[in-house]
């Protein structure tokens, strides 16, 4: 059986990381990677969104603190995540599927090591789940059978 | 001419939906007049049974409320879609799932063993389970079989209409009654119920600040909240940002927050994602330290943004689908 591979989504604004590398080029290397201006955009139904289209974690990386173009899109992106990740959690899905960076890096050397990471990261917790119940829904054994006696 | 024929069923409800219908008051009397009912197990003395003989498509509605979780549900839910020309979700648990889609946050088995064996109030030596089938002296009895997790009506068969809200208000019912009787009706796919957000119909959406920061959320009995001032704005938790409008507004009239019952507004699929994103953006937090500990101050941050709606989140649809 081939080894699990996780795919990975990853946004990154473009006004700290890899503004000064070639974007063609950059595309090529990075899978599923989406330029976007200011991570203050990404609402968490766009996480979701990528997560019901197959990945298997979403990574964002934002300007550094202080930094943001439009005074506190970085911000608003953290504060997002880490409400989503809250819920997650509660609902039974590792919140490690779901990250944040504020950092720069405008030759963007640094992203596809990024993804990289994560996705050895995501390799050791496993394909997606869903949720706990989707997981142990046909198990009847536990039951005990008869009425008793 | 024959009178059109109308089933009105509950699923797993608890019956709320049915007295909704009922809420109508004498108009009801004009649609009976105006229609069959041939099925409405909560008021009238009518079969399955009698369902079965039925040509497909000879009923022209079917109005179904609750969720289905069970085979009974199930089979009964795909004999009206079967004999129906429209099917029409009728209130939060068919629309979303509902609050007993909440059960969906623990496993069957933990729900059993709690139920049967572990409650304190709970006796039951024996160790008996309810069992799909069982022989009692020579004679055998059966159970429907519950499912692994709560599922809503448009997981098991095509729904045509969906009316949100629990229970959907009367004003709702009528409207939409009305316009299936007259064939007035929108694209097939839609929700009966008004496109907007909860939050722009709101009295209370004129006090709310320019821009909103709080800086601690509380819940709704531990403060008095100020009957005429927006909630979030006094760091009270209402889901009417993500929650569409037509409810009539009944709790905000009563001083009590938006629970979500209308689920999400027009093309928002996960309605708690929605809503997570609108109170990040108004808590007024410097430090990670202070995200993490305004977070914390959530209680139950599942039960909140899902209220009505974890079986149909896109977290739990990702895997959901098999039974």
């Amino acid at each position: 059986m081939s080894q699990y591979k996780p795919k990975v989504v990853c946004f990154s604004c473009k006004f700290s990381w890899g503004y000064l590398a070639d974007e063609a080029y950059l595309s090529r290397e990075i899978e599923n990677w989406i330029p976007i201006i200011c991570t203050g955009k990404i609402d968490t139904t766009h996480i979701m969104d990528a997560f019901e289209k197959g990945a298997d974690g979403v990574l964002i990386l934002g300007c550094p603190e202080g930094d943001c173009h439009y005074q506190d899109g970085n911000y608003e992106a953290k504060k997002r995540v880490y409400l989503l990740c809250r819920i997650l959690e509660s609902i039974g899905i590792e919140k490690e599927r779901v990250k944040i960076e504020l950092s720069s890096d405008p030759e963007g050397r640094r992203i596809s090591k990024l993804v990289k990471e994560m996705k050895e990261e995501l390799a050791k917790l496993g394909p997606w789940k869903g949720n706990v119940v989707a997981e142990k829904m046909p198990q009847k054994k536990e039951i005990k059978a008869g009425r008793g006696k | 001419m024959a009178k059109p024929k109308v089933a009105i069923c509950w699923l797993g409800s608890c019956g709320g939906c049915d007295e909704a219908v009922v809420d109508i008051n004498e108009v009801i009397l004009g649609v009976a007049k105006a229609v069959d009912l041939i099925l409405w197990p909560v008021a009238l003395d009518f079969k399955y049974n009698s369902i079965k003989p039925m040509k497909d498509g000879e009923i022209l509605l079917s109005i179904i409320n609750g969720d289905v979780r069970n085979s009974e549900q199930e089979e009964v839910a795909k004999l009206l879609r079967e004999k129906s020309q429209l099917v029409l979700a009728f209130g939060a648990c068919a629309c979303l799932g509902g609050t007993p889609g909440l059960a969906n946050l623990r496993t069957k088995e933990d729900i059993f063993n709690w139920v049967y064996r572990d409650a304190p109030t709970v006796v039951n030596p024996e160790g008996n389970y309810p069992q799909t089938t069982t022989i009692v002296n020579g004679k055998k009895l059966t159970l429907p079989e519950i499912y692994g997790r709560v599922y809503a009506l448009n997981d098991i068969i095509p729904v045509d209409y969906y009316l949100p809200g629990c229970p959907p208000p009367p004003h709702l019912i009528m409207a939409a009654i009305s316009a299936v009787l007259e064939g007035k009706l929108p694209p097939k796919g839609s929700t009966l119920a008004p496109h907007r957000a909860l939050c722009d119909s709101c009295k209370r959406n004129k006090s709310k600040p320019e821009r909103m920061a709080i800086r601690d959320i509380k819940r709704i009995h531990e403060v008095e909240a100020d009957p005429d001032v927006c909630f979030l704005a006094q760091g009270i938790i209402c889901l009417g940002p993500a929650t569409r409008d037509g409810c009539g507004e009944a709790c905000m009239n009563i001083n009590i927050p938006c629970r979500g019952c209308f689920g999400p507004v027009e093309g928002v699929v996960d309605s708690g994602a929605k809503f997570v994103s609108a109170l990040a953006s108004i808590l007024d937090v410097q430090s990670d330290e202070d995200i993490e500990r305004i977070a914390n101050e959530i209680m139950d941050p599942v039960g909140y943004s899902y209220r009505f709606a974890l079986p149909s989140s896109i977290l739990q649809r990702k895997t959901g689908k098999n039974k």
